[in-house]
């Protein structure tokens, strides 16, 4: 729907940027402010965008209930502990190890299902969260991410880039591939200070 | 002694920027262009690099982690889940789905606070 009336927009705009009719349709300078406009517009044509999933929601009427306990946590003064690092330091190898043997133990003998992967995707982030929980660092957050991939003969490319801690803040991944699909997690732990 | 409190903390993670920020980054990297072997590696990197980047000259203090995965388009099946242990009122994620006619590419913005 967007995309339609942009380019009726872009041809009056074209047609008043070279008023001296030439044979060929001369593409407008890129020091006009309205031709950059256009000029982005049509390298944008074939490509949409939406954001798929916020949180805090964009409303924010559920963030509300966590700030009035907060404020009232805040009034608590805690003595200091005067730690400087973690008590136990994130051990990258041994994450890696149970995590690969949850992803062997659940997709064993599991064939790619369109309409059972969604539910199991979120299942598998799940029970990954709660195995990392399990290890018991403490004052660490945990971001976890679980990728199917179908094997059809695509390519897909992941990068990944982080600003955090390097003392203390790590990252592990384990690969799970079949015939017919790859699954990919990816845990990130940060120390909160 | 006083406890200093940030006070922009207290907003939250403010995804609207995020995700303003990521699509500039997308449309920048890939708009207009054709899925290319030889490139993507640089694209994937460069989208990654820049949306940092400009996280952090929002100035917040937050630690950021961005994924993205840029996919051929073609007919194949794509699950991802994510599950986060974390303060729900001061971290967020922001996630950025983009597509043309021969790429799909997304974006995932994680955003943890820094209590100072």
């Amino acid at each position: 729907m967007d995309r339609r009336s942009r380019m009726t927009k872009s041809s009056p705009g074209a047609a008043h940027q070279s008023p001296v009719a030439s044979k060929k349709d001369r593409r407008p300078s890129m020091f006009e402010k309205e031709a950059y406009a256009q000029i982005l517009r049509e390298r944008l044509r074939e490509s949409i965008h939406d954001v798929q999933y916020v949180e805090p929601p964009f409303d924010d009427s559920i963030a509300d209930i966590g700030k009035e306990w907060k404020s009232a946590l805040a009034k608590l003064k805690f003595a200091n502990s005067y730690r400087m690092e973690p008590l136990k330091k994130f051990q990258a190898h041994s994450v890696e190890t149970k995590i690969q043997q949850i992803l062997k133990d659940s997709l064993k003998d599991v064939k790619y299902d369109d309409k059972s992967f969604s539910h199991l995707s979120l299942d598998l982030a799940d029970r990954v969260l709660t195995a990392v929980k399990e290890f018991g660092y403490h004052r660490y957050k945990f971001i976890i991410k679980v990728l199917f991939i179908q094997k059809t003969g695509q390519a897909i490319n992941i990068a990944s880039r982080w600003i955090w801690d390097v003392a203390w803040d790590s990252w592990v991944q384990a690969k799970h591939e079949t015939e017919s699909y790859v699954a990919l997690v990816l845990v990130f732990a940060l120390y909160c200070e | 002694m006083e406890e200093y409190h940030r006070p922009c903390d207290e907003v939250g993670f403010n995804a609207e920027e995020a995700h303003n920020i990521v699509k500039e980054c997308v449309d920048e990297v890939l708009g207009g262009e054709d899925y290319n072997q030889n490139n993507i590696n640089q694209w994937t990197a460069s989208i990654v690099e820049q949306s940092l980047a400009h996280l952090v000259k929002l100035g917040k203090a937050y630690k950021y982690i961005v994924t993205c995965a840029v996919v051929q388009r073609s007919a194949y099946g794509f699950h991802t889940a994510s599950s986060c242990f974390w303060d729900t009122t001061s971290d967020g994620t922001c996630t950025v789905r983009w597509e043309n006619r021969t790429m799909n590419c997304i974006v995932n913005v994680f955003a943890v606070a820094i209590v100072l």
